[in-house]
């Protein structure tokens, strides 16, 4: 019985840069349809405008969260201002969009990496608190990591779902002639996704920066696993990445307390071949 | 001299797995995005074998031969019926399993702590590097002789049918499934044996080794040098491999405060090198046409054009010459 109560607590505050990631994933995917790996480096770039307004501006943590999501949040709409969309106009394949993606992934990561180095770099932290709730403990930091996560994940599920605006932008990822013959501006409404999913993938960047450090390899070890939990909740389905990021971190963090963490890894990954192949082509 | 060997020896395996690569993806339209997962199992495979085991070179070899061809099989069969961008996940979490299997099952692989020291297959002292290199050397070029001709055969026209249109290749009777799971079950198999030619290479083996980085390297020489060009998985790994990790790695003079980030720079113009081909001229250098075949094509359609004009301005003149007679005719009577 512990195991199941640790492995749920557990799973939910280890979850969280996931949970933000996976839904800032599926929305770009959801919208234009290929798999972006280039999202990853706006889990890194989070992480490292963090590092810049609370490490170099000395800024006080909870203060640079805001700016450096929304540096991330306009680095992915010029991603997709200067690379995706003159792409997606020239109509390249899915297929070479994801490595169109991957190269601009390399290139922005080891862009950084000329400019900061490959160390490892932490975030001055407030300092840690921790709190017990019956016989399982947790700090203020992944506490708050964790009821940002809740606040954002709501706002975003009520303006995929209930607002007009996400009916707009569900009516353009559906289909986009459509939206255009009824009034929908594509060019703006995908500037906002972007913007939106860059913040998503910020924020999931400093809050894995909180828990360990910041490194630019992060954004690419969190992509895959991303990639993965948006593809098996269905592609296009905010509430099914919330749902299924959710349950992969706390399935992550069950075998982990009975086996290894490397295991753990395994067992998703090989479920995940599973599960394409049981669903029988159809990715979403 | 002894590193050149070295360096000129993983190019040949590079151009060996950007050829396998062409064969999938640029034939078959498979996005096999888990290369260096076929790759490091064989590597790790023969490494085992012949340290943990004791087995000869050979041995391991042929086993290593039937063991990945039995895993491709059975990824094939799991995942060659999806859809492309499904394939790409699926094998890039294989790749990530081998990756991950090579550090947790240290009582096969020594873990993080490093797997050697795999013997050279030929004991001949003082030229056995060489050896290896020749040998490499006639493997890849046979591998490229085959798939010159693989281009102008019956099996490679399917191939492209059915990456063109699969629905369209299969309502010909043809079974494009079977076409892709023996094609691929192959050519991940031979990633293998690549693999396991690269162990006695490296000689100490790391799970380090078996990075993505080493996936995308070929793939950019691949989509580089013109993936659906018989020659250009040859080309890309020159630019690439041979340009950056050999030419100026080892060559270049660089003072050794900025040597540290020349990988780091490599990378990143891989990177940028890969945006714009694909934004600016996505068939790659080279294109899926020969030269000889492009100009028989101009050629071709000139005639076909001369002919065509010829053929109506002939029969505009009889036109012509006709309607002038029968006017005349029609002149002369009245």
């Amino acid at each position: 019985m512990w195991l199941i109560r640790d492995s749920i607590f557990i799973g939910l505050l280890e979850a969280s840069p996931l949970i933000l990631a996976a839904m800032g994933f599926t929305l770009i995917y959801y919208l234009n349809g290929f798999i972006n790996f280039a999202y990853g480096e706006s889990i890194t770039f989070g992480a490292y405008f963090a590092v810049l307004f609370n490490v170099g501006l000395g800024l006080n943590f909870y203060f640079a969260i805001l700016p450096a999501a929304l540096l991330a949040g306009a680095l992915s709409v010029a991603t997709y201002l200067f690379i995706f969309k003159p792409a997606l106009n020239r109509g390249v394949q899915p297929s070479e969009m994801i490595i169109l993606s991957v190269g601009l992934s390399f290139m922005l990561r080891y862009g950084l990496v000329l400019f900061v180095g490959a160390e490892n770099t932490y975030l001055a932290e407030p300092p840690v608190a921790f709190f017990n709730f019956a016989g399982m403990g947790a700090t203020n930091l992944q506490l708050i990591a964790l009821i940002l996560v809740i606040i954002f994940a709501l706002n975003l599920y009520w303006l995929i779902y209930k607002t007009g605006y996400g009916e707009v932008i569900r009516g353009l990822a559906n289909n986009e002639e459509l939206a255009q013959v009824s009034g929908i501006n594509p060019h703006k409404v995908s500037v906002r996704v972007w913007f939106i999913a860059g913040v998503a993938g910020g924020l999931s960047g400093i809050f894995s920066g909180v828990f360990a450090l910041a490194n630019p390899q992060m954004g690419w070890n969190l992509i895959l696993i991303t990639i993965m939990v948006s593809i098996v909740a269905g592609v296009g389905s905010v509430r099914g990445a919330l749902f299924a990021s959710i349950v992969a971190g706390i399935l992550t963090s069950f075998i982990t307390l009975i086996s290894k963490p490397l295991y753990a890894e395994v067992v998703l990954l090989m479920a995940f071949i599973l599960i394409l192949w049981r669903r029988g082509g159809r990715i979403a | 001299m002894a590193y050149l060997i070295f360096s000129l020896s993983l190019l040949l395996i590079y151009i060996g797995l950007a050829q396998m690569l062409h064969v999938q993806f640029g034939l078959l339209g498979i996005p096999n995005f888990g290369v260096v997962g076929f790759w490091g199992l064989g590597m790790y495979a023969v490494g085992i074998m012949q340290v943990q085991l004791d087995m000869s070179f050979v041995d391991a070899m042929v086993l290593n031969a039937l063991l990945l061809a039995a895993v491709s099989y059975g990824l094939g069969h799991l995942i060659l019926r999806l859809e492309r961008q499904a394939i790409l996940c699926a094998t890039i979490a294989f790749s990530a399993i081998v990756a991950l299997l090579a550090v947790t099952e240290k009582w096969m692989t020594m873990g993080v702590v490093g797997l050697g020291t795999i013997r050279q297959p030929f004991r001949i002292f003082g030229i056995e590097e060489i050896l290896f290199f020749i040998f490499l050397l006639i493997l890849i070029i046979g591998i490229q002789f085959y798939i010159l001709k693989l281009h102008k055969s019956r099996l490679g026209r399917l191939m492209i049918a059915t990456r063109d249109n699969e629905e369209l290749a299969a309502s010909l009777g043809k079974d494009t499934f079977r076409v892709k799971l023996i094609a691929f079950t192959l050519t991940s198999a031979i990633m293998g044996i690549l693999g396991g030619l690269s162990a006695p290479l490296n000689q100490f083996l790391t799970p380090n080794m078996i990075v993505p980085s080493i996936t995308f390297a070929v793939w950019i020489s691949l989509v580089l040098g013109g993936k659906e060009h018989a020659l250009g998985s040859m080309l890309g790994v020159f630019v690439t491999f041979g340009l950056f990790d050999i030419l100026i790695e080892t060559y270049a003079p660089v003072s050794p405060e900025f040597a540290v980030l020349v990988p780091n720079v490599k990378l990143f113009l891989y990177g940028a090198l890969l945006v714009g081909v694909l934004v600016f001229r996505p068939s790659g250098l080279l294109d899926q046409r020969t030269p000889s075949d492009a100009v028989v094509g101009t050629l071709g359609r000139g005639v076909l054009k001369g002919a065509v004009a010829i053929h109506q301005g002939v029969t505009k003149g009889v036109a012509t010459v006709q309607g002038k007679i029968e006017h005349r005719k029609k002149g002369g009577g009245t």
